[in-house]
C-alpha cells in the first residue's frame, strides 16, 4: 500500500481513537462504573445516601469489549446481506447502545434494592436522565472503535475478523479508560469535599460528595466536571495507543522486508525509552514542586 | 470493582443442585432437541439451542453468587472472566473431537479444566474458599453450556466441521461461527450473562430470586443478538430466536423490575436524600 | 475421526510454545503495578483498574499487532517481538497518562508505601506518602516493571497465536484465523486471573513483596495451560 494512504488512514482511526477515548470515559463517569463506584456502594453503609447512578455493569473492559462486539456482529451481519459499511457501522453501534441500555439500569435498580437496610432508595428520574446520555456515550465509543476496527481491517488489511477485532479494541480501550480518567473521578471529584493535593485518607472512605453547585449532586454534574480533564486524557491515551502501536508498522512496513520489519521493532522500543523518560521527568517535576509530605523523622533526630 | 460479600455462604431459597440439575440436563436437553429438530423439522427450530444456553447462564450465575459471596479478591467479573475462558477452549476441543457427542464432551473437559483449576486456587495459590473447587467446576461447565446453546442457535448444529449431506455442504461451527469472528460476541455475551448478575445486585440485602430473575434477562438479550447472527447462516433461522427472546427478555425484566420493588427501601419517582431522622 | 496421537506427536513443539506462553502471562502479570479499586482513588500505588483488566488489555493490544505482522511475514521472532512491543507500547502509555491524572488531577507526587526508597532511582519513597493512604501514582521503579510485564504478556499472547496458526492442517491460515485468535484470547484470560488471584488482586511490580509468590501461579498456570495446549492443538490440528 502507499504509505501515503497508511497514515491518512492511521490518522483517521487515531482521530476515531481519541473521541472513543473520551466518550467511554465520561460515559463511565455518568454512570459511575469501575473501581470509584465502589466509593458510590460503600457511601449508603456510612450513612451517606446519594443520587449518583450505581453502573455496576462489570469492569470496564467487559462492558466496553461487549458492547463493541455485539456492534462489530450486527455490523458484520448486515455487511453480509451486502449493506453499506458506513450504514452497517451505525445500525451496529445502535443495537450495541440499546443493550447498553439494558445494562446500565440493572445494576443501578439491583444494587440499590441490595442496600435496603442503608436505606438507600431508587430514584426513577435518575434513571430517566442519565441512561440516555449514557447510552449516547455508548453509540459514539461503539462507533469509534467499529471506525477503527473496520479502517484496520479493509485498508491496512489486518487478518482478524472485524467481531474479534472490535472486541478486543473494547477490552484495550476499558482498561485505558479504567486506569487514567477514572482516576479523576474517582480521587478527585467524588471527594472535592477534602483538601487538594493528596490521595484519599482510608477514614474518609465512602463520604463522598453528595451536594451539586445547585441541588443534589448527579452523575451528570460529575462528567462535567471530568469533561475537563479526565475524558480528554483518557481519549489522548488511547488515541496514542492506536496511533502509536500502528504507526511504526505503517512507516517501516514489514511486508516489504524482514529488516523494515525489525526497524519498526526498533521504533517502537524508541518510543517506550522516551516514554519512559518523560514519566520520570514527570515524577521529579511533581516531588520537587509539591515536596514532601511529612519531615525526615532521622535528619530532625540527628 | 470492588470485593464483594461479607464472608460465609449466601442465603439460598432454591438449592443450588437443582440449579446444577436445571443447567446440565435443561442445557444438554435443548441443545440436542435444537440439533435433531433443526434436522427434522426446518431451521426455525434452532431456537432451542439459545434456551439451552440460558439454562447454562442461570446455572452459571447461581454459581458465581455463591462464590463471590466470600469475596475473591479481585471482584466478581475475574471469575465469569475465567470461566468462559476455560469454557471457549473446552468447547473448541470438545465440539471438534466429539461429532455427535461434542457438547457433553464440552461440558465434561470443561469441567475437568475448572476442577484442576479450582484445586489449584485453594491448593498451589492458598486462597481457602471452601468451595472454589466446585464452583470454579460449576462455573467453568456453564460457560461451555452457554457457548454450545449460542453457538448451536447461530450455525443450526454443534457438528464443528462442514458435513456433505445429499451433495450439499452443510457448514458447521467452524465456518459459521468461528471463521467470521461471531464467537467473540458469544465469548463475552456469555461471560457477562454469568457474572453481571451477581455485580449488578451486589449488596447486602441481594436476594437469589432477584438474582436469578437479572440472568434469564441478560440471557434474553443474548438470545436476541444470537438471533441476529442465525439471519445469515444457511442452517439456522432467526425470526423465531428473535423473537422467542424479546419474549424472554420482556418476562424477565418485568419480573426482575417486580422483585427490585419488592425488596428496595423506597422507589421515588424524584425527590431529595433520606432525611437524618430517616436514617436513624 | 481425529487421529490424536498422531496430531500430538506431530505437534510437540507447538504445545511447549503454548505453555510456555501461558506461563510468560502469569508472570507478566506479577510485573503490572496495579492497584485495583483503592488506586483510583490514590490510596494506593499502581494504576487503578484490576490487574486481569489491565493485564488482558495491553496483551490483547499485542495480539493485534502480532496478528498484524503474521499477516506478511512468516519470521516467528519478528512475529512475537512486533506482539511484545505492540503491549509495551500500550501499557507505557496508560501508565504514564495515569500518572499525568495523579499529578496533575489529584495533585499527589507518585509515591510506593511498599519500600523505603525506589530501587531504580534511590529516590526517597515514605515522605511523599500522602497521609491516610498507601501509596499513590507510578514511580519510576513500577513503570519499568510494568513494561516489562506488559511485554511479558504480549509475548506470551503473541507466542500462543503463532504456535496455533503454524499448526500444519492442509487449511489456508484465513479458515482458522478465528478459532486461533479466539484461542488465544480464552487462555490470555484464564492465564491473568490466575495470578491475580495469587498476588490478591494488587501489586506494586518486582519490588513489592508479594512479588515472590509467583513460582505459584507460574505452577498453576503451567498445569492449566498444558492441558488447554493440547486441546487446542487436537482441535485445530484435527480441521
Amino acid at each position: 500500500m502507499e504509505p501515503l494512504t497508511g497514515m491518512g488512514v492511521l490518522a483517521l482511526m487515531g482521530a476515531a481513537a481519541t473521541i472513543a477515548g473520551a466518550s467511554e470515559d465520561l460515559e463511565s463517569d455518568v454512570g459511575s462504573q469501575s473501581n470509584p463506584n465502589s466509593q458510590v456502594q460503600l457511601a449508603p453503609q456510612m450513612m451517606y445516601p446519594h443520587r449518583i447512578y450505581n453502573k455496576a455493569i462489570s469492569g470496564e473492559p467487559p462492558s466496553n469489549a461487549l458492547i463493541c462486539a455485539i456492534g462489530g456482529t450486527v455490523a458484520t451481519v448486515l455487511m453480509v446481506t451486502g449493506a453499506a459499511a458506513i450504514l452497517a457501522l451505525i445500525v451496529g453501534s445502535f443495537v450495541a447502545m440499546l443493550v447498553h441500555g439494558t445494562y446500565s439500569v440493572t445494576p443501578y435498580i439491583g444494587r440499590s434494592a441490595s442496600q435496603k437496610r442503608f436505606k438507600q432508595p431508587i430514584y426513577l428520574d435518575i434513571i430517566r436522565s442519565h441512561t440516555p446520555v449514557i447510552m449516547g456515550f455508548a453509540f459514539i465509543t461503539t462507533f469509534c472503535i467499529l471506525v477503527i476496527s473496520y479502517l484496520m481491517i479493509s485498508a491496512l488489511g489486518h487478518p482478524f475478523p472485524l467481531p474479534l477485532l472490535a472486541f478486543i479494541w473494547g477490552i484495550a480501550i476499558g482498561a485505558i479508560g479504567s486506569s487514567t480518567g477514572d482516576v479523576h473521578y474517582g480521587a478527585e471529584r467524588e471527594f472535592q469535599n477534602f483538601e487538594f493535593g493528596s490521595g484519599l485518607n482510608a477514614a474518609n472512605s465512602g463520604n463522598i460528595v453528595r451536594k451539586a453547585e445547585s441541588g443534589i449532586r448527579n452523575g451528570i454534574d460529575n462528567s462535567w466536571f471530568c469533561a475537563k480533564f479526565g475524558g480528554p486524557a483518557t481519549g489522548l491515551a488511547f488515541g496514542m495507543v492506536v496511533f502509536l502501536s500502528g504507526w511504526i508498522t505503517v512507516v517501516f512496513d514489514p511486508s516489504i522486508s524482514d529488516t523494515l520489519g525489525w526497524e519498526a521493532i526498533i521504533a517502537g522500543v524508541v518510543i517506550v525509552l522516551i516514554l519512559i523518560a518523560f514519566n520520570r521527568k514527570i515524577e521529579v517535576d511533581a516531588r520537587k514542586r509539591y515536596g514532601p509530605y511529612k519531615v525526615d523523622d532521622e535528619e530532625v533526630g540527628a | 470493582m470492588s470485593a464483594g460479600g461479607g464472608g460465609g455462604g449466601a442465603h439460598a431459597a432454591i438449592p443450588q443442585n437443582n440449579l446444577i440439575a436445571f443447567g446440565v440436563v435443561g442445557g444438554l436437553v435443548f441443545i440436542y432437541a435444537a440439533y435433531f429438530l433443526v434436522q427434522i423439522a426446518g431451521p426455525y427450530m434452532s431456537f432451542l439451542g439459545a434456551l439451552g444456553a440460558i439454562c447454562g447462564i442461570v446455572w452459571g450465575a447461581s454459581a458465581v453468587r455463591r462464590v463471590a459471596n466470600y469475596g475473591l479478591g479481585t471482584g466478581v467479573p475475574s471469575i465469569g472472566m475465567l470461566a468462559i475462558g476455560i469454557g471457549i477452549i473446552a468447547t473448541i476441543f470438545g465440539l471438534a473431537v466429539g461429532g455427535i457427542i461434542g457438547p457433553i464432551l464440552a461440558v465434561i473437559f470443561a469441567s475437568l479444566i475448572g476442577l484442576v483449576v479450582g484445586f489449584l486456587g485453594n491448593k498451589v495459590l492458598n486462597m481457602g474458599i471452601p468451595i472454589m473447587v466446585q464452583s470454579t467446576t460449576e462455573i467453568a461447565a456453564a460457560g461451555a453450556i452457554t457457548i454450545v446453546g449460542l453457538s448451536t442457535s447461530m450455525a443450526g448444529t454443534f457438528m464443528f466441521f462442514d458435513e456433505v449431506v445429499n451433495g450439499l455442504t452443510v457448514p458447521g461451527v467452524a465456518t459459521t461461527v468461528m471463521e467470521p469472528g461471531y464467537i467473540a460476541v458469544i465469548f463475552i455475551m456469555g461471560a457477562l450473562a454469568i457474572l453481571h448478575p451477581y455485580n449488578a445486585n451486589l449488596g447486602p440485602d441481594e436476594k437469589q430470586d432477584r438474582t436469578l430473575a437479572c440472568a434469564f434477562e441478560k440471557g434474553g438479550i443474548a438470545m436476541i443478538i444470537t438471533g441476529i447472527v442465525a439471519t445469515v447462516t444457511p442452517l439456522a433461522s432467526g425470526t423465531v430466536t428473535i423473537v422467542v427472546g424479546v419474549v424472554i427478555w420482556y418476562v424477565a425484566f418485568s419480573e426482575y423490575y417486580k422483585r427490585v420493588k419488592r425488596d428496595a427501601y423506597m422507589i421515588s419517582g424524584a425527590g431529595l436524600l433520606p432525611s437524618k431522622e430517616e436514617l436513624e | 475421526m481425529i487421529d490424536i496421537v498422531g496430531i500430538l506427536a506431530d505437534n510437540i513443539l507447538t504445545i511447549v510454545l503454548i505453555t510456555l506462553g501461558g506461563i510468560l502471562i502469569s508472570l507478566g502479570v506479577h510485573f503490572v503495578p496495579v492497584g485495583g479499586a483503592p488506586a483510583a482513588m490514590a490510596q494506593a500505588t499502581g494504576v487503578g483498574t484490576g490487574t486481569v483488566q489491565l493485564a488482558a488489555g495491553a496483551g490483547l493490544t499485542g495480539l493485534v499487532t502480532a496478528g498484524f505482522m503474521m499477516n506478511v511475514t512468516d519470521n516467528m521472532g519478528l512475529i512475537i517481538a512486533s506482539g511484545t512491543i505492540g503491549a509495551m507500547i500500550m501499557i507505557s502509555v496508560t501508565m504514564l497518562v495515569g500518572q499525568m491524572m495523579y499529578v496533575y488531577g489529584v495533585g499527589c507526587p507518585p509515591a510506593s508505601a511498599k519500600v523505603k526508597y525506589d530501587p531504580i532511582t534511590k529516590d526517597r519513597q515514605d515522605l511523599y506518602v500522602s497521609q491516610g493512604t498507601e501509596g499513590h501514582g507510578v514511580p519510576t521503579a513500577s513503570y519499568i516493571s510494568g513494561i516489562i510485564g506488559g511485554g511479558l504478556g504480549g509475548l506470551g499472547g503473541s507466542m500462543i497465536y503463532y504456535a496455533l496458526l503454524s499448526i500444519d492442517n492442509g487449511l489456508p491460515e484465513a479458515k482458522f484465523i478465528g478459532i486461533a485468535s479466539i484461542f488465544a484470547v480464552g487462555l490470555f484470560f484464564v492465564n491473568a486471573v490466575i495470578p491475580s488471584y495469587n498476588i490478591g488482586g494488587t501489586i506494586e511490580g518486582f519490588h513489592d513483596p508479594k512479588f515472590k509468590r509467583f513460582p505459584n501461579a507460574v505452577l498453576a498456570s503451567f498445569i492449566a495451560t498444558f492441558l488447554a495446549a493440547i486441546m487446542g492443538v487436537v482441535a485445530i490440528g484435527g480441521m
